[in-house]
């Protein structure tokens, strides 16, 4: 029975082949993925410990509350240096600067890189701590001079004896660039430039005056860094922590593969959604495959075999198509990584891959899962096959075939289960965490539930397409749509391959527009201002500076600062983000929708007065009076009492409470605003006080960039199209292995249909009329897919926008999206039918009359 | 083929290898039933050849496939070897037919992948052992496909592909071959090749052939003919040429 499977995989190597190719994808993208990661994740180990490797004991700020921001934790007193250099066995320690929040600008004076990875300004230490390796040229001496990554370096064409200018929130300075370094091994970290300064200088254009972000310590010889750090950490503030070097770079290590697994979690998705969507490819081949076959399983049991040997053997054909397309999809896995590096690039990421990393991990993984998907599709092909009596290798094949009532009954059940699962991740409970695993499984239980259902619609929806067709083509037409009538479950379950992709893109398009419209409406309704400043990068901080600088501007009527700063509350779960706001001028820049108080009440906010947001206090029981207590990433304890309470679902001024700027940036140790509004006088001519106020930032606050409010919707809509067109391209694989699927039908029946089509030819009709009706039958079985997964997929939107629809989600349908989607549909039937057709315009008559 | 079928150990040496009684079988039901068995009795003593004849639609068929166990009669018991089939269960017929029963039809005999020696020793191992080497040359030689071994089904003609049939039916030395119309699909010569093998399996190794045919010519070579209509026998005997076979089916 072994050589029988075998050579049976063999003999059907066109079918093994397309079979194998669903499998593959999903393996690939599986097994990249993982590559990927273990790569990314050992650069990053690399990239840290050779960094750390003259490093005994760091000491660093204790981080208590993660910040939102990238921002790492305060930077703290330049004095516990001596203290350290106090303690028994310390040979040499020295403090040093490592701050996200600069900006390298380039010749026109835009920051390199764009919108991309951060900039990083790194004081220079001594020598014996330096993680850096100079290529070129020599440390900065002089506050003039600075030393720049081999990377940026490269991008930007620089070399020693250049200049570059550097943002931060001290003045932006031009400097002599005096070396080209290397961080440890040589690995992109993302992206991140660095710019290398003296320590006094980084110092000063960071804002940590008198202060460090780190201390490096090295131990005296024969001193354990184990017992060093303990040393250290007695002779130091509780509010700081010492590390050993090893520690250190674990933990730097750490937070790095932490922002890089958000994005292979999300491949990891894609991948099995790929896979998922192979599933039904495998499971149709092989339906189709065992009704073929029915003879031969029945004479196989006429000859004694038992249903357990025929059941083996088409769950072994099963394996071996999906081990030989899992070993192939491993190899695929490795262009699967060099397309995902080559698009993220695309975007400005760099992901780092020092090599790539197959582990035995990432084998195994990769092999089971594509070997366990092939066979669990072809379980339910199998089981049929072990039904067939040995009578049935006696009679002709045939007869029709209509859904069942019991794949009907499934269905229903399946279908049941899904809206439970997804009405519970929706609306059942609040955690993002236990909503996706409502939702992953609930998701895909509709697909197999409307997949089952869909042999119900193929009848209708194969005669709405195929009307017009049969008008422009006649017979063929016709007979394009009878046949995919002849057996409703194949064209169902061919379609709905194609419908998982296609509903998962009209969701996305859908529930992107919802984001879209909902978030242009509200800057539209609480927006007043003219202009917002913000760091050019979108994301960090700018200097609190800005403000004040431009307050004094020509034509400005109001500039309206603010903060945001994390905390722990106290009877709250997570990490609280808090607004800061400056009381006088936020009412101008902001209509504010009061529930309770009015913007009087702003005036009384003092230093210990707090708004809510009206849901974030109705969901956290807390009201107008009440006292919310909390701890701010200082470490310090404060309390805020409750004034009054305002409506702003989509967050954009407060997500959770807020209280004054002033206040905010003394306790919660925060060094700058995240964005500032600015209100220009009426009679003033726009485009001329937004040209001094650029004028004054260029100069001033390179970092910081003016966007009026159209740029700012402009940038959103932008901003939110490039995680689109990623997600197109991770879902565009899916699709394409459904069109496969339809290419795998195709020739499936066409084989079938060997007789019949030799017939046809046989009677009159030509080459061109079976290439038609081929082409046509391809035609509405992807229309079908298509529709049916639009349809799903409006369903999901809708559904998902009314769920959201508290936190102001507003439903906006991209029909001209939609509709292009049909079209382009259509296009892949016509193209899935090239290679099928032509083989069957190229029947033999005789031979085929002949057949058996 | 080489060596000699141990009769002697058989325990129903003696007695018929298979018989049959008062077997009905009705299709469908009420008004559109049809009776396509109306009580047939039949005795098959070991090594004779039996063709069973009749008109398109007299029973034929389905009188074999309920002696070889591959359907049930809707009333009336089988025995073959002494055991009765109709009562077993399908693990039970399928040991049976793997052990005991051969086979021969008209079309789709043989497996499209495999080779004429893989299709030969399918049988064996389906069971699960070990095809005797010699056994297998000697059946190749004995149907005359030693240099066709290697062929595919779909290179051999209609002919060598029955042969290659009748070779896997006799592999597992089975108590009975059924043949349903094995020469329904050929031309004259490779019609008599075939019934030749058949022929020559009884005289030579006293195996027992029980054949469906609609050919006189053919039915004339048996040792024994049945002439079945509307499911009813009309006669049981030797019979001395195929004008008489033509003439018993006529009679009706
Ligand atoms: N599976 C079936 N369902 C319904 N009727 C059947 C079936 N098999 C055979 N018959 C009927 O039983 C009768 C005998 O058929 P069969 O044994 O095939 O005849 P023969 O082999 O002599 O031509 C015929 O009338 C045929 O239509
Ligand atoms: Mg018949």
């Amino acid at each position: 029975m072994f050589a029988l499977t075998v050579r049976g995989v063999v003999a059907r190597k066109t079918r093994g082949f397309l079979t194998a190719l669903a499998v593959f994808f999903g393996v690939a993208m599986i097994a990249g993925t993982l590559m990927l990661t273990d790569s990314v994740n050992n650069s990053f180990d690399d990239i840290f410990s050779e960094s750390n490797s003259a490093v005994d004991v760091s000491i660093k700020t204790r981080e208590t509350i993660e910040d939102s921001r990238g921002a790492l934790p305060p930077a703290f007193d330049a004095a516990v240096l001596e203290s350290v250099r106090a303690v028994d066995g310390v040979a040499e320690a020295a403090g040093s600067i490592f701050d996200p929040t600069v900006s390298v600008l380039d010749e026109q004076g835009q920051r390199v890189g764009l919108t991309g990875p951060p900039h990083f300004a790194v004081g220079a230490v001594p020598d014996r701590f330096s993680p850096f390796n100079y290529i070129e040229g020599r440390p900065p001496e002089t506050a003039d001079e600075m030393a720049i990554d081999n990377f940026t370096a490269e991008r930007e064409s620089w070399t020693v004896g250049d200049t570059a200018r550097v943002a931060g929130t001290g003045t932006a300075k031009t400097y002599v660039i005096s070396g080209v370094a290397r961080w440890g091994s040589g690995v992109e970290l993302l992206g991140a430039s660095l710019a290398i300064l003296t320590l006094p200088e980084a110092q000063r254009l960071t804002g940590k005056q008198e202060k460090f972000d780190e201390v490096v310590v090295a131990a005296e010889e024969g001193v354990a860094p184990e017992e060093l750090k303990l040393a250290v950490q007695r002779a130091i503030p509780t509010s700081l922590e010492a590390l050993t070097g090893e520690e250190n770079a674990a933990e730097e290590s750490q937070e790095f593969k932490g922002g890089f697994g958000i994005i292979s979690n999300s491949l990891l998705a894609f991948g099995l959604i790929a896979l998922f969507v192979g599933g039904f490819i495998i499971f149709n081949t092989f339906s189709i495959t065992v009704a073929q076959r029915t003879r031969e399983f029945g004479m196989l049991r006429t000859l004694g075999a038992h249903r357990r040997q025929i059941l083996g053997t088409v769950l072994l054909e099963a394996a071996i198509v999906g081990l030989v397309a899992s070993a192939l999809g491993i190899l695929g896995g490795i262009g699967f990584v060099a397309g995902i590096i080559a698009l993220f690039q695309s975007f400005g990421l760099d992901i780092p891959s020092s090599g790539l990393v197959i582990s035995p991990r990432t084998v195994s993984i990769a092999l089971l899962v594509g070997v366990l998907v092939t066979i669990a599709a072809s379980l339910a092909p199998a089981r049929r096959a072990t039904r067939v009596t040995p009578l049935e290798a006696l009679r002709e094949p045939g007869g029709s075939h209509r859904p069942s009532r019991r794949r009907t009954t499934v269905a229903v059940v399946l279908l049941v289960l899904a809206v439970l699962a997804i009405a519970w991740g929706m609306f059942g409970t609040d955690s993002v965490g236990s909503a996706f695993i409502f939702l992953g499984p609930g998701i895909l239980l509709l697909f197999l539930g409307v997949a089952l259902l869909s042999g119900r619609l193929v009848g209708p929806l194969s005669g709405l397409i195929g009307w017009p067709l049969e008008r422009l083509g006649g017979v063929p037409g016709q007979l394009a749509r009878e046949n995919t009538q002849r057996n409703k479950s194949r064209t169902a379950t061919t379609a709905a391959a194609l419908m998982i992709g296609l509903a998962l893109v009209v969701f996305v398009a859908t529930f992107a527009s919802a984001l879209n419209k909902s978030a242009t409406e509200a800057l539209d309704r609480q927006f007043s201002s003219d202009l917002i400043l913000s760091n050019s990068d979108q994301f960090t901080r700018i200097p609190t500076q800005t403000a004040e600088a431009v307050r004094g501007i020509e034509g400005v009527a109001f500039v309206s600062p603010v903060a945001h700063g994390n905390a722990r509350v106290q009877g709250v779960s997570g990490t609280q983000a808090v607004s800061g706001l400056n009381p006088e001028s936020v009412v101008s820049a902001f209509n504010l929708d009061w529930r309770e108080g009015s913007d009087a009440t702003l005036a009384e906010l003092g230093d210990t007065g707090a708004i809510i947001e009206a849901d974030w206090g109705k969901d956290n029981s807390v009201a107008v009076g009440d006292v919310i207590l909390l701890t701010t990433p200082t470490g310090r304890d404060a309390s805020y009492t409750v004034r009054g309470s305002v409506r702003d679902k989509p967050g954009l001024l407060l997500s959770t409470f807020a209280v004054s700027r002033d206040s905010l940036l003394r306790n919660f140790g925060v060094d700058g605003d995240s964005y500032t509004l600015v209100g220009f006088i009426e009679s003033a001519n726009p485009d001329e006080v937004e040209a001094r106020i650029d004028d004054e930032l260029a100069a001033a606050f390179p970092t910081v960039e003016s966007r009026s409010r159209a740029e700012l919707e402009a940038d959103n809509r932008q901003q939110l199209n490039q995680i689109l067109v990623l997600i197109y391209a991770l879902l565009a694989l899916s699709i394409l292995i459904a069109i496969f699927g339809v290419v795998n039908t195709l020739i499936l029946t066409i084989h079938e249909r060997t007789r019949e089509i030799g017939m046809l030819r046989a009677i009159g009709t030509s080459k061109r009329q079976v290439r038609r009706m081929i082409r046509y039958e391809s035609v509405i079985t992807a229309m079908i897919g298509a529709i049916i997964g639009a349809g799903v997929g409006l369903a999901l939107a809708i559904v998902s926008v009314q769920a959201l629809s508290s936190e102001g989600l507003v439903l906006s349908i991209p029909y001209p999206l939609i509709v292009t989607l049909l079209l382009l549909a259509a296009v892949a039937g016509v193209a899935a039918a090239i290679a099928p057709a032509r083989r069957a315009s190229k029947t033999n008559i005789i031979e085929a009359l002949l057949y058996e | 083929m080489t060596d000699h079928q141990p009769q002697d150990e058989s325990p129903t040496a003696t007695g018929p290898v298979i018989s049959c009684s008062d077997l009905r079988r009705r299709f469908g039901e009420g008004g559109a039933a049809v009776d396509a068995l109306a009580g047939v009795s039949l005795e098959f003593p070991k090594g004779e050849l039996t063709a069973i004849v009749g008109p398109s639609g007299s029973g034929k068929s389905t009188l074999l496939h309920i002696l070889a166990g591959l359907d049930r009669p809707t009333d009336g018991s089988v025995w073959i070897d002494g055991i009765e089939i109709t009562a077993l269960d399908d693990r039970e017929l399928t040991d049976l037919r793997r052990d005991k029963l051969g086979f021969v039809f008209q079309f789709f005999n043989l497996v499209p992948v495999l080779t004429a020696e893989e299709n030969l020793v399918l049988p064996v191992k389906i069971a699960g052992r070990r095809p005797d080497p010699v056994r297998v040359d000697g059946l190749l030689e004995t149907v005359g496909m030693t240099d066709r071994r290697t062929h595919r089904p779909s290179e051999l003609s209609g002919g060598q592909q029955q042969r290659v049939s009748i070779a896997r039916a006799l592999v597992t030395r089975p108590a009975v071959v059924f043949a349903d119309e094995p020469t329904g699909n050929l031309d004259s010569k490779s019609g008599a090749d075939v019934l030749g093998l058949l022929r020559q399996a009884v005289d030579e190794f006293e195996q027992t052939v029980v054949m469906v045919t609609h050919d006189p010519r053919i039915a004339s070579y048996a040792d024994r003919v049945i002439v079945l209509v509307d499911g009813v026998v009309t006669h049981d005997g030797r019979v001395q040429s195929a004008d008489e076979v033509h003439a018993l089916m006529q009679i009706e």
